[in-house]
C-alpha cells in the first residue's frame, strides 16, 4: 500500500507541470475579458415548449420543457395557493398570491403582480379588497374573460364571491357574490359561469365595467353524491370538457351567455367498468388542436383514490367519442398538460419529475427531474 | 353520507374546511420527514399519530400538528386553531365504530411540509366545500396563513356502515 502511495504522488507531481504547459501551449492567449454582463432577457413570443411549473407555496418556474437541455428560463416569487394567467395579446403575465406583512403574521394582502413578458419585470400591481381563496392551485380559481380583459378571482371567506378585476387598467371593477356556488369559469363575450353545490351551473353575465347584467341557473347536472365533475377541465372550440369521478365526460358549451349542458358520455366500456377504471389525479385532462381528449386514468379506483396518480393516459376523439389510443405511462402521474402547435408535448408530472412523451405514439420522449416537484401542482404550457 | 350525518347532528359545526397548504408528496401516505412517533397508550386509540396511516387522518390533507409540537387534538405552541373546520368520517379498527372527525387547521406558524399526508375518503370537489380537504381553513383567527392540521373525535358517526 504505501508503494503504491508514493506511486501515485509522484505521478501526479510529474503530470501537473505537463497538464499545465499543454494547456498553456494549445491555448496561448488568455480569454478576454467579459463584456456586456447584463441582465437575461426573454424572446417576445416563447418557444411552444417551454411551460410554467407552479410550486404553489414557493415559486413559480418557466422550464424548457420541450428540450434537452431543459433549463429553468425564469422564476416568478410565489408564497400561498399561487395562480398563473399568460395573456396572449399582450406581454403580460399575472400572477395572483398572498403574502402577511410577517412571514406568516401581520397584514394579510392579496394582489395580483403584472409581469413583462420579456424582461420578467414586475411592472404592476392590483391589490384585492376580497379575501381570495386559499387552496390548492385549481383552475377556476384565476381566469379570464372578456378577450383577456378582465380577471376573475374565486374569493372564500367561506362566503363566496367573484372579484372582477380591469387587468388593463389594473384595477378592481366589482365584486360579485355567487352564495353557494365556487370557481369562475370564463362564458360568452364577457362573463362567467360557477358550479353550484345543489349541482347546477350559475352563469354570471357582466357589462364593461364588471357589474352583473344577468343571472340564469341550469338545472340540477352534477350528481356530487355519486358522481361529481372534476373541477379541472379543458376546452375545444368553446367547449369546456369536465371528467367525473366515475368516468363520464360532461361537456359544457361554454361559448355563449348561456351555456348548454351537453348530454354526458362514458368514458369506459364494459370491460373498463369491470377494471373498476376511473380518472384520477390533479389536473386529469387536457386537450391537443387536432379534437382529442387525453384522460388522466387509474385502473382498480375505489372511493378516495380519485387524487391518486394514473398509470395511463386515453386519447378520446371529442366529437366521435370514440377512444383512439391508450397511452402507458413509463410510471404513474398526477398532473397532465399539452404544449401547442404542431409538435405538441404531452407532459406528466410523476413525483419530482416531468415525463415528456409523444401524444401519438406514447413514446417517452425526455424525463426532467426538478427539486421540489409534487403531486397538486399546475402545469402551464405557454401560450 | 356525510351529508346526512351532518344534517342529522346538530352539533357539529355547521361549515366544513380544510387544510391546504404545504407541499404533500405522495397520494396516500409519504409520511414526509417523519422523523418521531407518538402513540396514544389507548388500546382503543391504536396507531402512530405521527404517521398519515393513522386512522384519524382517513380524509385529512395537510401535515400533522403532531410533527409540530402539538398533539392530534392541541395546535402547536404559538399558533391558533381555527374553530371552522372540515369533517370527516372514519373507521377505528380497534372498536369497529365509525366516528366524525373534525379536522382543525392551526394557523400562524413555521409550514415547512412535515408529515405532509394526504387521504381522501369521502373528499368531494370544492364546490362541495364542506365535503372538500384542499381548502384552507383558517378563519376567525389572526393569521389565515396555514400550518398544520388536528383530528378531533366529535362523536360516534349515526352511520354505522362501513
Amino acid at each position: 500500500m504505501r508503494k503504491h502511495a508514493g506511486l501515485a504522488v509522484c505521478l501526479v507531481a510529474l503530470s501537473l507541470p505537463r497538464l499545465a504547459l499543454a494547456s498553456t501551449s494549445e491555448f496561448p492567449n488568455p480569454l478576454p475579458p467579459d463584456t456586456g454582463a447584463r441582465t437575461t432577457v426573454l424572446p417576445e413570443k416563447y418557444p411552444s415548449g417551454w411551460a410554467f411549473l407552479n410550486f404553489p407555496y414557493n415559486r413559480i418556474e418557466l422550464r424548457n420543457v420541450g428540450a434537452d437541455s431543459r433549463e429553468v428560463k425564469g422564476e416568478l416569487q410565489g408564497h400561498d395557493s399561487t395562480n398563473l394567467l399568460m395573456a396572449t395579446g399582450r406581454p403580460e403575465i399575472y400572477v395572483l398570491d398572498t403574502v402577511w406583512s410577517r412571514g406568516s403574521r401581520g397584514v394579510r394582502t392579496d394582489f395580483i403582480t403584472v409581469y413583462d413578458t420579456k424582461t420578467l419585470d414586475a411592472t404592476g400591481e392590483i391589490v384585492l379588497p376580497a379575501p381570495r381563496a386559499l387552496v390548492s392551485p385549481m383552475s377556476g380559481t384565476f381566469m379570464f374573460t372578456d378577450h383577456e380583459r378582465l380577471g376573475l378571482v374565486f374569493n372564500f371567506r367561506p362566503a363566496t364571491s367573484v372579484t372582477v378585476v380591469d387587468l388593463v387598467k389594473r384595477k378592481v371593477l366589482s365584486e360579485i357574490e355567487i352564495p353557494g356556488c365556487s370557481l369562475a369559469y370564463p362564458t360568452g363575450e364577457r362573463g362567467f359561469s360557477t358550479l353550484c353545490g345543489s349541482g347546477t351551473l350559475l352563469s354570471i353575465r357582466l357589462g364593461p365595467d364588471g357589474k352583473a347584467l344577468a343571472r340564469s341557473e341550469s338545472k340540477k347536472f352534477n350528481d356530487l353524491d355519486q358522481d361529481p365533475l372534476f373541477t379541472e377541465s379543458s376546452a375545444i372550440g368553446g367547449v369546456q370538457y369536465f371528467p367525473t369521478m366515475l368516468g363520464r365526460i360532461q361537456p359544457i358549451d361554454m361559448s355563449s351567455d348561456e351555456p348548454k349542458i351537453l348530454p354526458a358520455w362514458s368514458l369506459l366500456n364494459a370491460e373498463d367498468t369491470a377494471g373498476q377504471w376511473r380518472p384520477s389525479g390533479w389536473q386529469t385532462i387536457t386537450t391537443d388542436d387536432h379534437n382529442t381528449l387525453y384522460v388522466l386514468m387509474q385502473p382498480g379506483a375505489h372511493e378516495g383514490t380519485h387524487k391518486d396518480p394514473g398509470t395511463e393516459i386515453w386519447a378520446f376523439d371529442a366529437t366521435t367519442q370514440k377512444r383512439q389510443r391508450r397511452l402507458r405511462l413509463v410510471r404513474p402521474g398526477a398532473t397532465i398538460a399539452m404544449t401547442r402547435g404542431s409538435d405538441a408535448l404531452l407532459l406528466v408530472q410523476a413525483d419530482d419529475r416531468v415525463d415528456v412523451y409523444d401524444p401519438l405514439n406514447g413514446a417517452l420522449v425526455r424525463s426532467v427531474g426538478i427539486v421540489g416537484l409534487s403531486n397538486h401542482m399546475m402545469i402551464q404550457p405557454v401560450r | 353520507m356525510l351529508g346526512t350525518l351532518l344534517a342529522g347532528t346538530a352539533t357539529l359545526p355547521l361549515l366544513p374546511v380544510a387544510r391546504a397548504g404545504a407541499a404533500d408528496s405522495g397520494p396516500a401516505n409519504p409520511g414526509s420527514s417523519k422523523d418521531s412517533a407518538i402513540s396514544s397508550g389507548n388500546l382503543q386509540d391504536p396507531g402512530d399519530q405521527t404517521s398519515c396511516d393513522y386512522w384519524r387522518y382517513c380524509a385529512i390533507d395537510g401535515s400533522l400538528c403532531s410533527c409540530y409540537g402539538g398533539t392530534v387534538t392541541s395546535c402547536p405552541p404559538g399558533l391558533e386553531m381555527s374553530p371552522i373546520t372540515w369533517i370527516g368520517t372514519c373507521h377505528n379498527p380497534a372498536d369497529e365504530r365509525n366516528y366524525i372527525i373534525s379536522y382543525n387547521d392551526c394557523c400562524g406558524g413555521v409550514a415547512q411540509g412535515r408529515c405532509a399526508c394526504q387521504r381522501n375518503e369521502g373528499d368531494r370537489p370544492v364546490v362541495r366545500p364542506q365535503n372538500n380537504n384542499e381548502i384552507t381553513w383558517c378563519f376567525q383567527t389572526k393569521s389565515q396563513s396555514y400550518t398544520c392540521t388536528v383530528a378531533i373525535i366529535l362523536g360516534v358517526a349515526l352511520d354505522q356502515k362501513k
